[in-house]
């Protein structure tokens, strides 16, 4: 009986496809990635309901320290002295798209009267709505 | 003279792709930062000039205290409960106006905390607390009296 000769198999894993496999995964990343206008470092406050931000929200911030930075959407935020300057800041905003959502980011320990000037510079420039920026509560923080 | 044929493999040298490719994800993954793009929609009244008088007597008054005490009508009370003290309200007249009012020194955190549990009465009573106003310093030095 003949014997078959022994099959010589490549013993090497196979890479080929290793490159479009990590290009997929290149514009996954480079797709779902957002370029943040603001920076700040917050405490966010905690929530149950969250709703999702419209894309090129304005944002404001507001530090534990009351520090205010603000940014149109578009570019990064910059700091503002006060909150009359959020006043004239939104009035502009609003002026040019007056249905344009606002994001307030603000610390969850700023004391309330920081956060009231805001608001009520959003309200004298006729903002729409405010989203206020949060994380999700879980069910150890509600503990 | 001789000329030398040229052996040189026609192809595109591919091999280091993946290592260019896994380098670029490694960068992308090491600087995305995941933003936080969910809040809570807080939508401000338009009709500044035609701006109803609430009585007080005729609203619930929620003051939020420093320390997230809270005040609600006068009588101290817990989160939890406050839903349950709307309800038989809420039943009565589903446009009773509630109105929370922060203190100057109270946490952020607190009013946002309030504002989230009113925001769920839908799913926890199954009433929607459609008249919520927070007003601000001005508006209350403004409007109440």
């Amino acid at each position: 009986m003949k014997i078959r000769p022994r099959s010589v198999q490549n013993q090497g894993i196979p890479t080929a496809s290793m490159a479009d496999i990590a290009f997929l995964l290149i514009i996954f990343f480079m797709v779902t990635i957002s370029f943040e206008v603001d920076k700040t470092q917050v405490a966010l406050p905690k929530t149950d309901l969250r709703f999702e931000i419209p894309k090129k929200a304005a944002y404001i911030s507001v530090t534990e320290t009351g520090q205010i930075r603000v940014s149109s959407g578009e570019e990064i935020s910059v700091p503002v002295p006060g909150p009359e300057e959020v006043l004239s800041f939104a009035a502009q905003v609003v002026a040019a798209d007056p249905s344009k959502p606002f994001v307030l980011k603000a610390d969850r320990d700023v004391p309330y009267r920081y956060v009231d000037r805001v608001i009520d510079a959003l309200k004298q420039a006729k903002a729409e709505v405010i989203y206020l920026l949060s994380e999700q509560e879980t069910v150890d923080d509600a503990a | 003279m001789k000329l030398k044929k040229d052996n040189a493999d026609p192809e595109i040298p591919t091999s280091s792709m993946a290592d260019i490719a896994f380098l670029l994800i490694i960068y992308f993954m090491v600087t995305t930062t995941f933003a936080a793009t969910r809040g809570l929609d807080f939508s401000l009244p338009q009709e500044d000039n035609e701006q109803p008088m609430v009585e007080k007597e005729e609203s619930v008054l929620i003051e939020i205290q420093p320390a997230g005490i809270l005040m609600v009508d006068q009588k101290r009370m817990d989160i939890d409960d406050i839903l349950e003290y709307l309800k038989p309200k809420l039943e009565r007249n589903p446009m009773k106006p509630v109105i929370i009012r922060p203190l100057e020194t109270t946490e952020y955190g607190h009013m946002v905390a309030v504002f989230d549990e009113i925001r769920q009465a839908k799913d926890k009573i199954g009433i929607e607390v459609k008249n919520v106003s927070i007003p601000t310093q001005r508006e209350i030095e403004m409007f109440w009296y």
